[in-house]
C-alpha cells in the first residue's frame, strides 16, 4: 500500500511548485528585477484600459445562477458516466441500457430547460 | 521512526496536514465577516476532504469530491451570493462573555467526548488483512460494479432527482425575474 501511495508525492511536488513559483517571481524575484515607479493610475483597477466605472460587487443577473446549475447537473451527471466508460466491457449490454436510461431522463430536464428559454440570452 | 510511541509514517504526517487544512479552513470560514471569503474558506474544506479521500485510496471519491464539491459546488454558493448579496454582514464578535461560555460548554463536550471514546465497551472488529475484491488503485471498477450491478435502481432514481433538482431551479429562477 504504501508503495502505491508514494505515487502521490510527485503530485504533492506539483502542488508545492506551483505555490512557490508565483510566490518566488512576485515576492522574492521581482522586487530585484522590476523598478520600483508607484503612481496613482498604476494602482487603479485595470478595466482592460478603460477607466473603471461603479463597483465591482454588483447584483448579478439570475441567469448566471441558472447556467452554474445547469452546469452542476450535468457535472454529477459527468460523474456517474465515468466509472461506466471504465469498465465498459465488463458491464456489457446491460450496463449500456441503464446509462442510456439515465441519459434519457436527463435528456428530458435539457429539452424542459430549453423550452422554457433558460439557454437563451436576450 | 517513533515518536511517543506512535509509528510516523508519510500517511501520518499527511493525513495531519490534511486535517490541519480542513479544521483551519473551517475555523476561519466561521470567523470571516465577509460572506465571499467565508464561500472560499469553504472550498479549503472540500479539497482538504479529497486529499483526505485520496489518502485512504478512494480515488473516485477523491476526484468527486474535487469535481462537484470544491469546484462546481463552491461555484454555485459564489453565484448565489453575487446574487443576493447587498452589504457585508458587520462584526459578529458578541463579546467576552459570550466566548467565554461557548469555550467552556465547548471543552465540556470534548471532555465528555474523551471520557466515552476511551471507558467504551464496543467491540469495534480489527480491520482485516484480507486482500478486498478489488486490489488498490481499482475503484473506479469496484464503484462501477456496485453502481451499475447492485445498485441499479437507485443509480437510475438519482437521475429522476437530478431533474427535481434542475426544475425546481428553473421555476424559482423564472418567479425571481
Amino acid at each position: 500500500m504504501v508503495p502505491y501511495l508514494n505515487g502521490y508525492l510527485y503530485v504533492v511536488l506539483f502542488l508545492l511548485l506551483g505555490i512557490a513559483l508565483p510566490v518566488g517571481a512576485l515576492y522574492l524575484l521581482g522586487p530585484l528585477l522590476r523598478p520600483n515607479k508607484p503612481s496613482a493610475a498604476k494602482l487603479s483597477t485595470y478595466e482592460s484600459g478603460i477607466e473603471p466605472v461603479g463597483e465591482a460587487q454588483t447584483r448579478y443577473n439570475v441567469r448566471y445562477y441558472l447556467f452554474a446549475l445547469l452546469f452542476v447537473v450535468f457535472d454529477v451527471e459527468t460523474l456517474f458516466l465515468v466509472p461506466w466508460a471504465v469498465s465498459f466491457k465488463a458491464l456489457g449490454g446491460f450496463g449500456l441500457i441503464e446509462v442510456f436510461i439515465f441519459i434519457f431522463f436527463l435528456f428530458i430536464g435539457l429539452i424542459y430547460a430549453w423550452n422554457k428559454k433558460v439557454l437563451e440570452w436576450k | 521512526m517513533n515518536f511517543l510511541g506512535y509509528l510516523i509514517t508519510g500517511q501520518f504526517v499527511a493525513f495531519f496536514i490534511l486535517a490541519l487544512i480542513v479544521i483551519a479552513s473551517a475555523i476561519l470560514m466561521l470567523n470571516f465577516n465577509k460572506v465571499m471569503y467565508m464561500a472560499l474558506a469553504i472550498g479549503g474544506v472540500f479539497v482538504g476532504v479529497a486529499g483526505i479521500f485520496f489518502l485512504l485510496n478512494a480515488e473516485f471519491i477523491g476526484i468527486a469530491q474535487v469535481l462537484i464539491y470544491a469546484g462546481a459546488i463552491t461555484i454555485l454558493m459564489l453565484f448565489a451570493i453575487m446574487l443576493t448579496h447587498e452589504k457585508d454582514g458587520e462584526s459578529n464578535s458578541k463579546g467576552w462573555i459570550h466566548e467565554t461560555a461557548s469555550f467552556v460548554f465547548v471543552a465540556i463536550l470534548l471532555a465528555g467526548l474523551m471520557y466515552g471514546i476511551r471507558t467504551s465497551t464496543i467491540n469495534w472488529s480489527p480491520a482485516s488483512d484480507e486482500p478486498s475484491a478489488w486490489p488498490v488503485g481499482q475503484n473506479v471498477e469496484a464503484v462501477a460494479a456496485s453502481l451499475f450491478q447492485t445498485y441499479t435502481i437507485p443509480f437510475e432514481v438519482v437521475s429522476v432527482l437530478l431533474i427535481v433538482a434542475l426544475v425546481g431551479a428553473v421555476v424559482l429562477a423564472r418567479k425571481e425575474e
